[in-house]
């Protein structure tokens, strides 16, 4: 048996084409599918899973797959961090393909000699390793990384000085306002395999399928770090006082219940209503500066006072102050929309109705490592030791979560809303961790005077549940 | 390995090691004492930019510093363990003795770096910095401080002297830029061979006698004015370099302790700006140290001249014999019954002995020294190396027999 990781997304449809051209059509992958387990139409050895790109690595290095297609960005970032995974990069596809830029925006910075006079270079990324990576390369002296879940070029200037980012083409920097500094990496879809299995098992039915037919791509897998930047750091300045208040709102899922809860607090904001989001909508109010950036993101950019005020999710508040207790940003108003629970899920097939019994249940068993998977890992990681788990490896994952438990994991933390989905992929509740909604954040003790002072009581005043 | 709670590269130091470790720190510890020093230690996690700012660790190494975000470390900005330990000792200086011209110092202390597989990932290091004072004085005191360690552990010394300026000064004369000259010496460092003629053969005015005596190691004095005379002629800039660690040949031959010249011997060619030191044990490799005087500004100083010098624990300890291991206590108390009086009797009399400076040994004492007391609420029966018993009526009885007989 051969276990096959496949892309969920943008790349299901040319991978579906390479697939069939290489005489190992899939079942229900292609367009428009949303199935995460797939069987090969002629090949009972093949078994094949759906994942969201960024978890394939994780999954081949841990052996679960035994090769996976996904974009080299992803496995070079896992590299970057855990150099000695055993994952080989086995072929360039020739699709999928992009750069992975270093970036700053054009008014900042003309080029790397410019960022390496920062005092402290703030760096926004969906490739933290990478751009941990770049920074240690490029011998900047101090810096920072927001790891942040997408939409980095939305950051500079006034939340990054640089972001390390992928593009199909730098005119698509350029028309975000942002400069190419470096580039980090010649980026597409790859064949990859768990060296362990490449070492001791037959995989040539897949992998001697692809080689033979795929039309490859330039097979450059390396990453081209910058060379020392030879720079005299600047005085730290200081900087004056923020004259306007800065509020996050969200883009995605979570969009919908903001409009709706904005609209009811009589606010509106030009550029963010149902089905539209501008990066920088106009709030209409003076001294409100707004930005729509990912929900997930928003604790840490409150925490660092980048943002004064910010609305998202319980579940991300949670997650920032699970890793970081000590962390300022609070949560200020219960907006009390987009709700749903945060549970622990197992397979239906568990015959155990809490977690206590799973636990035992497991421990009778014999079971000596329990794999979570999580969205938030942090929190995942809060849970496990919270309820005792004895030794336990939180699986950090990027999406199609349903189809990790049981194969790929043994339980699962997730969001849940009617439990549908949950009982459609036989999985089952066993805990719930709590309740999540949109709230309202800010800093524990801000600091603000006035006009800014002003219009935040306005807006917490306003947002205030009737 | 898998089946092990310990974390791969990490080491249990067991009671032998232990003893090993100590002889090692108080060895060291004597000696700097002794040379003026001070102890001080610095704390296991440190801010990651303190190393990147320093610029002298390289991405290579970086690469293998656990680094990480804290609890509190939400602006994505990492802490690091510490895997060097002059970088922050010079940190310490700069927040805080900045007041006396020369500082001393030294440390016990670990440091911890990744390594494949079970490679050590944490290692022991005795290590003493001059920060303030170094040509030729400071240096020298380093370098003799160190052989006074190895000595008193009755280990003898050789030491190899060498200068990174050397091969910066020939690698800049062939036209490298500083990012080509890591690379050569990292070739050089891999045992490339060829690399020192390839660089020579870019510069038609040297002698190709140059290879050969860079790529050499030679006694002392002499071997230095061989080399000085080699390269001097085509490369001047050679000879500042050449002269300051004749000096300190020099002095070193005078005193006994003739060093061998090693010029390609650098290992950490960023981190060193004049003439480095290794100490070698029956060929193994035991400490290191050298000149590192851009360190201080880079770390926020002052322009400070600054030397050091490290002790690796785990080669030295190796080198020890075991003859001062596992020394017993000087007497066994058993109990002559289980009842709480004669259980109270080993301890009034445990105590006694331990007041009077006697080690002794209850939990275990079956398998203890020969001599032994057996207590009871009756009195004491105490048995000599000879075998004989004699009987005790009191504790100062005991005490003062067991003293007599110079147990102790």
């Amino acid at each position: 048996m051969i276990k096959i990781a496949l892309p969920a997304g943008d790349l299901r449809i040319p991978v579906a084409g390479l697939l069939e051209s290489a005489g190992l059509p899939i079942e229900g992958y292609g367009e428009g599918s949303r199935s995460y387990r797939l069987a090969a139409r002629d090949n009972g050895a093949l078994t094949v899973r759906v994942f969201r790109e960024k978890d394939i690595p994780v999954q081949v290095a841990l052996g679960n797959y035994d090769v996976g297609v996904c974009s080299l960005a992803w496995v070079k970032e896992m590299h970057a961090r855990f150099p000695n995974q055993p994952i080989v990069p086995l072929i360039d596809l020739g699709i999928g393909k992009s750069s992975v830029f270093a970036a700053s925006a054009e008014v900042a910075c003309q080029n790397l000699v410019d960022l390496g006079t920062l005092p402290i270079v703030r760096i926004a990324s969906e490739f933290p390793n990478l751009a941990e990576l770049f920074a240690r390369s490029a011998r900047l002296r101090r810096y920072r990384v927001q790891a942040v879940w997408g939409a980095a070029e939305a950051y500079p200037p006034e939340d990054a000085d640089c972001v390390v980012t992928a593009v199909s083409e730098p005119s698509i920097l350029a028309s975000h306002g942002l400069r190419p500094l470096h580039e980090v990496l010649h980026n597409s879809a790859w064949l990859i395999g768990n060296a362990k299995a490449l070492a001791a098992r037959d995989l040539s039915p897949v992998v001697g399928q692809f080689i033979s037919t795929s039309a490859r791509g330039t097979s450059a897998n390396g990453l081209q770090l910058p060379p020392p930047i030879q720079a005299t750091v600047a005085e730290p300045t200081s900087t004056a006082e923020r004259e306007t208040l800065r509020l996050a709102i969200p883009d995605g899922h979570q969009q919908r219940h903001v409009v709706e809860a904005l609209r009811v607090a009589g606010l509106t904001f030009d550029g963010y209503g149902d089905g539209e989001a501008v990066r920088r909508p106009t709030s209409g109010i003076d001294g409100l500066d707004v930005k729509v950036i990912r929900p997930h993101d928003m604790p840490q950019l409150v925490a660092t006072g980048e943002f004064d005020l910010a609305i998202t999710g319980r579940d991300c508040l949670l997650e920032h102050r699970y890793a970081f207790p000590s962390s300022p940003a609070t949560e200020l108003v219960d907006l009390q929309r987009g709700q749903y629970n945060l549970s622990a899920v197992v397979s239906e097939a568990l015959p155990a109705t809490t977690i206590d019994e799973a636990l035992q249940l497991w421990r009778a068993e014999g079971k000596l490592l329990l794999r979570v998977a999580a969205e938030f890992p942090a929190t995942a990681d809060h849970y496990a030791r919270s309820r005792h788990f004895w030794r336990y490896q939180v699986i950090p994952i990027a999406g199609a979560s349903e189809g990790f438990v049981p194969e790929d994991a043994d339980l699962l933390i997730e969001g849940t809303e009617t439990g549908k989905t949950i009982a459609e992929n036989r999985l089952k509740v066993i805990d719930q961790i709590y309740r999540s909604t949109t709230c309202l954040i800010g800093h524990r003790a801000p600091k603000l005077s006035g006009r800014r002072r002003g219009v935040y009581d306005d807006l917490l005043r306003a947002l205030q549940p009737t | 390995m898998e089946d092990s709670m310990r974390p791969p590269g990490m080491r249990d130091m067991l009671p032998d090691d232990m003893e090993r470790f100590r002889r090692i720190e108080g060895a060291f510890r004597t000696a700097c004492l002794g040379w003026g020093y001070r102890e001080v230690r610095t704390p296991t996690i440190e801010r990651l930019h303190l190393f990147t700012a320093a610029g002298t660790l390289s991405p290579q190494m970086l690469e293998r510093v656990y680094s990480f975000l804290d609890w509190d470390g939400w602006s994505g900005e990492r802490v690091v363990l510490r895997p060097d330990s002059t970088i922050p000792v010079a940190r310490l200086y700069v927040e805080n003795l900045k007041d006396p011209e020369v500082a001393k110092l030294f440390y016990v202390q670990n440091v911890l770096r990744f390594s494949e597989g079970d490679d050590s990932r944490e290692d022991w290091q005795c290590g003493a910095e001059i920060i303030g004072d170094t040509f030729p004085v400071g240096d020298l005191e380093l370098i003799l401080m160190t052989c006074e360690v190895l000595e008193r552990l009755g280990l003898t010394p050789e030491i190899k002297l060498s200068d990174p300026g050397i091969l910066r000064s020939v690698f800049s004369r062939s036209g490298y830029n500083q990012a080509e000259q890591l690379s050569v010496y990292d070739r050089l460092l891999d045992g490339e061979a060829g690399v020192l003629s390839e660089v020579i053969a870019r510069l038609p005015e040297a002698s190709s006698a140059a290879a050969e005596l860079l790529a050499m190691e030679g006694d002392g004095p002499a071997f230095l004015a061989n080399l000085g005379s080699v390269l001097e002629p085509g490369i001047p800039d050679v000879a500042p370099v050449i002269s300051e660690l004749a000096t300190i040949a020099d002095v070193l031959d005078g005193i006994g302790h003739t060093p061998k010249i090693a010029p390609a011997l650098v290992r950490n060619f960023e981190y060193y700006t004049g003439p480095v030191f290794h100490l070698f044990v029956e060929g193994t490799k035991v400490a290191g140290g050298g000149r590192y005087d851009a360190l201080i500004s880079q770390v926020g100083g002052q322009s400070v001249p600054a030397s050091g010098f490290a002790l690796e624990i785990e080669p030295l300890a190796s080198l020890l014999s075991e003859r001062e291991f596992g020394a017993e206590p000087a007497i066994a108390i058993r109990s002559a019954g289980k009842n709480g009086t004669d259980v109270g009797a080993v301890f009034t009399l445990a105590r006694a002995l331990r007041d009077a400076g006697v080690s002794v040994q209850l939990a275990g004492s079956e398998e203890g020294p020969s001599r032994e007391v057996l207590a009871s609420s009756d009195g004491f029966s105490l048995t000599s190396d000879d075998g004989k018993a004699r009987r005790l009526n009191r504790v100062e009885e005991v005490v003062r027999a067991v003293s007599d007989a110079g147990y102790d």
